[in-house]
């Protein structure tokens, strides 16, 4: 570690005073020990990487707090009248969050927009504030038989607001079709200050019932921007029918205390009412595909999925059970498992686990029951609650969760491309623990995302330990090595399945699209002619395409080398 | 600025570009109340290389340009607006991939409905279609535009059948959207760069791009189809039925469809039209199928898959059932006094451009498409027929046809106005009403999130900041302006 002081960049006074002036002075903060907490997000490589190095460019010159839209729009007006920086911010959980630039950046902690506003059962919609995260939808939502269709991994405390920045994937989306397909409307304060609306909200007198329009949608701009197009202020979500209790059932064993919550009885929460979770393993990878296409096809379930060894991670309570249980293969490597309700009656649950039964004997895979691999089951009951509400995302969480690939197609060729980048990358660089490897000997993580499991998403993650620079390094490297594979194999939409992708891997991989930052470039100067929101994250402007370091450049274009694609020179 | 029509013939070749005055005439209209104007040229193309050469082309010549596929959306979207060329991918008819393991069809711009449904019966797969849209219809600029498909009420996870794309950028240059964008394999809709990306072509009237290919969902045919009926005295009585069938995620298909509209489809002695306006035909049957039929008629449609056909129709009928019962309202197998009318209303659910009809009434239809939520369908008829009366426009001949989207979120509306073409005052007399209609509809609620025609500036004036920056997007993207000028909130 380098012994320097790391020394952040400061805002100037008159403008520290001025964004005072819009939150009042217990609002806004410039104090390190207040600033150090948004430095290093709890995921981050590139940010814990930059820390290592004592990068100043780390750490936001000021954290403001607004209350309302209005503070938004007051803040965002004295930044862009100055050109300083912005960052939105909820909880950091996401693998980059930090300043983009050493340029002095204000980081918008939204925490005090934390309402639900309105929960409509006519037009089946919610109206959420930009720091409501899908515990608190969730919650209020089944008080009137609705709910919001999923939520992610990574824990129900995710919002709504930056999950619409970048991911919302969730394990229901076989029939949700991830948050993509659940905005009705979004709020977003642009960089001028100006709020913009879409969907039929967008029309003074209209009602919020409809996602699109007038005319081209613009909400497609501002969905999976990071923040690049403004911050979000609001989003109206679509509900649908709830056929469980109006309050989730609890664990039986009740809440832990500090000393047991890593008992795994706290962990097996009953069922909610109508509600199914079936899991069948297989001798191979061929005949987990075979079902998941044909479970998919039979259009039948709210998820659909296949975590195989993924299983030791999520549904692990120690660290030491999760390292046992990888090495022991404590669960199957080939499975699946297929999430049922009974929305219209009993009668469609029975239906439709005949249906799985008849389609798991078609390709000789077996349930696990409590009488066959009983154990098994039972440690894979966290994911009963899960299904539904996340808790597990955490757990996950080896020493770090830094980086992932995850491509996007068809079952049959998504499934085998992500074992091939995955395991080619992770020969390139090595791997950086025990766990990088899951999935790729055996089924790699598998989410249906259309109820005709027409596509899906799959992925493979780092898990360094956030101590060793080195470990980081490779964790990166590997992590861009799989993307620049799947582009230069021309598999997907660029940098992920999402189709969301973040500098450099836009700008310097002309072949996405083709030259599909260039388009990108003009977007980003619709909404933002200055360049101050998450500055250079998604797409860089000219300048700052010309401003990218020369070693990194260096280094990207050794990637792309390895691929068999030209260098890309400036 | 006009360009010079040997250049034009360089790119397609002679006989592909058509000034003579009777084609021009043709493409200067449709059946709509859209002022015609006459294009300077019709250019065929059949490649994606010949768009893009004609787009650079219109660009170095600051020509507009109007891309144009079937024609059929009849609500003036093709209508050259400022002259210019309207580029015409009918030819381009090519299915260039049907996957039937993975459910998708990739389809040029010329390729319509009945054509790709002709190619999908014999895998026993279906395409999804709009209710009332034309055979002959493109199947790719109709989900570009946003027409909500049959079975769009059981969508739980929205109206998206799109895929992946191909798109001529208004600079010409190509770009593809979701797992198409880095060249290989189509078969994923989301990116490249942000994840909806290719939603900002949708709704946009072909003046952000032209899009030259589409990936879209297909489906299996069903087994086996139910088809329930419900009929009700208004529309009103309707809405709670709908909302709690809905909510209750029964059936697949349904619609209330007014006894106009209904007779009109049940008329077996009119012939289904494929141009418009059309001749107006004898509507004694019509008449005599609308007297016996009930004022609106719910149909709710439950299909069973191959897997456990029966079983599947099982539960959803006895919920069904139990519902109807509860609610107190009647439901039936089959229209009272209309013999087999089950199974033209079947036939329809495949290939539902029976109600087309329609037009032998009076030659033309001027539709009110919008969408609405469910609590405001009852008042937004109401001031319908009230309108109608006050412009002595009989109420009885609206015809309307309402659908819910995803479980009732919203509800698609089509309130329908009849008019001899030929007839100077009573077009004159129905353009009054109809467009008195749009404006009141809209100051009511009624949202026309396809904004056509007249309805564009009655939308955008009413959402300031996102017609501003849809003309930064405008600018930005076609600095030339070259395509589709005038359309939406552009200059
Ligand atoms: C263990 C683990 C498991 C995960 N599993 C999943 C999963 O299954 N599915 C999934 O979708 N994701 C998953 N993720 C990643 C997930 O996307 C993020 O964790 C989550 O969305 C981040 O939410 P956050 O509230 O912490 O956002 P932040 O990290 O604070 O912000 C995320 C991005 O959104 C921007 N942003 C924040 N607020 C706003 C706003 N108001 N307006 C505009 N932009 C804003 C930020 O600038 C940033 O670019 C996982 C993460 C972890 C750690």
């Amino acid at each position: 570690m380098e012994n320097k002081k790391m020394i952040p960049a400061k805002l100037p006074p008159d403008i520290y005073r001025a964004l005072e002036d819009v939150v009042g002075q217990e609002y806004i903060s410039q104090d390190r020990a207040v600033l150090e907490c948004y430095s290093k997000f709890s995921v981050d490589a590139g940010g814990t990487l930059k820390k290592h190095m004592k990068d100043p460019s780390n750490i936001p010159a000021c954290i403001v707090y607004p209350e309302s839209t209005e503070d938004v729009q007051a803040i965002m007006r004295i930044c862009n009248r100055y050109k300083i920086n912005v960052i939105p911010f909820t909880n950091g959980m996401i693998t980059f969050s930090g300043p983009t630039t050493p340029d002095p950046t204000v980081c918008v902690h939204v925490s005090r927009m934390n309402k639900v506003l309105d929960v409509n059962e006519d037009t089946l919609t919610a109206r959420v504030e930009a720091y409501v995260d899908y515990a608190q939808l969730q919650a209020e939502a089944m008080k009137k038989g609705l709910w919001n269709g999923g939520t992610p991994l990574a824990t129900t405390i995710c919002k709504i607001s930056s999950q619409s920045a970048f991911a919302g994937v969730w394990q229901t989306d076989h029939k949700y079709g991830t948050l993509s397909r659940n905005i009705v409307s979004i709020k977003v304060v642009m960089p001028s200050g100006d709020v913009l609306v879409t969907g039929s909200d967008s029309v003074s007198g209209m009602e919020t019932f409809w996602e699109y329009g007038p005319g081209p949608d613009l909400y497609s701009l501002i969905r999976g921007s990071g923040g690049t197009t403004g911050i979000v202020t609001e989003v109206v979500c679509k509900l649908h029918t709830w056929c469980g209790e109006t309050e989730l059932p609890e664990p039986p064993a009740g809440r832990p205390s500090i000393q047991t919550f890593t008992e795994a009885k706290y962990d097996t929460a009953p069922f909610p009412k109508r509600h199914t979770l079936l899991w069948a393993e297989f001798d191979d990878l061929e005949a987990e595909i075979a079902a998941l296409r044909k479970i998919g096809q039979a259009g039948i379930g709210v998820g659909l999925n296949a975590t195989g060894v993924y299983n030791a991670y999520y549904c692990s309570q120690t660290q030491d059970m999760t390292l046992d249980r990888v090495k022991n293969k404590f669960f199957p490597p080939y499975n699946l498992y297929v999430i049922l309700q009974g929305i219209v009656s009993q009668g469609q649950l029975d239906y439709e686990e005949s249906v799985v039964r008849d389609i798991i004997a078609e390709v000789n895979g077996r349930f696990l029951t409590e009488e066959y691999k009983g154990d098994v089951l039972y440690a894979l009951a966290p994911w009963n609650l899960d299904c539904i509400r996340h808790v597990t995302g955490y757990r996950m969480n080896r020493h770090s969760y830094c980086g992932s690939n995850i491509l996007g197609g068809p079952i049959d060729t998504v499934a085998r491309k992500t074992r091939e980048v995955w395991s080619k990358a992770l020969n390139t660089f090595g791997e950086t623990y025990v766990t990088d490897r899951g999935g790729m000997d055996d089924t790699p993580f598998l989410y249906s995302s259309n109820h005709g499991g027409r596509y899906w998403l799959t992925e493979a993650d780092v898990y360094p330990d956030m101590n060793k620079p080195e470990l980081l390094q490779r964790a990166q490297a590997t992590v861009a090595c799989g993307m620049v594979n799947t582009i230069a194999d021309k598999y997907g939409p660029g940098a992920n399945g999402l189709g969301v992708s973040i500098e450099p891997v836009t700008s310097f991989m002309p072949e996405v699209g083709p030259n599909a930052y260039l388009l990108f470039r003009k977007i980003r100067n619709v909404f933002d002619p200055k360049g101050i929101c998450a500055a250079g994250r998604q797409v860089f402007t000219k300048a700052e395409y010309d401003a990218f370091p020369e070693q990194a450049l260096a280094g990207f274009n050794k990637l792309r080398q390895m691929h068999g694609l030209q260098p890309i020179e400036r | 600025m006009a360009v010079d029509n040997s250049k034009l013939e360089k790119i397609v070749g002679k006989k592909n570009v058509l000034a003579d005055e009777a084609t021009l005439m043709q493409f200067s209209q449709d059946q709509s109340f859209v002022a015609p104007r006459r294009p300077d040229a019709v250019v065929y193309v059949e490649t994606v290389e010949q768009v893009q050469q004609l787009v650079k082309l219109a660009n170095e010549t600051l020509t507009p340009i109007v891309p144009f596929s079937s024609g059929l959306t009849l609500r003036g979207a093709a209508i050259a607006d400022q002259g210019g060329i309207i580029l015409n991918m009918s030819r381009m008819k090519k299915i260039i991939e049907i996957d039937d393991e993975n459910l998708f069809a990739m389809v040029e711009p010329g390729v319509t409905y009945k054509q790709l449904q002709d190619e999908l019966t014999p895998k026993g797969l279906k395409v999804m279609i709009p209710f009332g849209a034309p055979a002959d219809r493109s199947v790719l600029t109709s989900y570009l535009e946003r027409d909500p498909v049959m079975a769009a009420p059981c969508f739980e996870d929205g109206n998206s059948l799109i895929m992946d794309t191909e798109i001529v950028l208004p600079n010409g240059d190509i770009f593809h959207t979701g797992n198409w964008a880095s060249g290989g394999r189509p078969g994923a809709p989301s990116g490249p760069i942000r994840t909806n990306i290719l939603r900002m072509w949708t709704g946009a009237q072909g003046t952000l791009g032209i899009m030259t290919k589409m990936v879209v969902q297909v489906s299996y045919m069903p087994a086996q189809r139910k088809i329930f009926f419900i009929p009700f005295k208004s529309l009103a009585e309707a809405v709670e039925p709908m909302k709690r069938i809905q909510r209750r995620e029964i059936g697949s298909e349904s619609f209330i469809i007014n006894s106009f509209n209904l007779a009109a489809l049940l008329t077996e002695s009119w012939k289904v039209p494929s141009k418009f306006p059309v001749k107006a035909a004898d509507a004694k049957e019509f008449e005599q199928i609308r007297k016996v039929l009930p004022a609106y008629t719910m149909a709710v449609v439950i299909n069973g898959p191959k897997r456990r056909t029966e079983e599947k129709i099982a539960y959803e009928v006895t919920a069904l059932k139990e519902l109807c019962d509860s609610l107190n309202v009647q439901l039936l197998e089959s229209l009272p006094n209309i013999t087999g009318a089950e199974n033209i209303i079947d036939a329809e659910i495949l290939r539902p451009w029976g109600v087309l009809r329609k037009f032998n009434y009076k030659g033309s239809v001027h539709d009110l498409t919008f969408k609405a939520p469910i609590t405001k369908i009852a008042e937004l008829e109401k001031l319908m027929f009230d309108l109608a009366l006050q412009a002595g426009y009989p109420a009885a001949d609206i015809g309307m046809y309402l659908m819910p989207l995803e479980r009732g979120r919203a509800i698609h509306c089509e309130f329908d106005l009849h008019c001899t073409a030929a007839d100077e005052a009573e077009r004159e007399t129905v353009k009054t009403l109809w467009q008195k209609a749009s404006a009141e509809l809209i100051n009511n609620g009624a949202y026309f999130d396809r904004p056509y025609g007249i309805w564009a500036p009655l939308m955008y004036s009413r959402a300031a900041v996102y017609s501003q920056m849809l003309q930064k997007l405008k600018a930005e993207t076609d600095p030339n302006n070259i395509l589709n000028p005038g359309k939406l909130c552009f200059a």
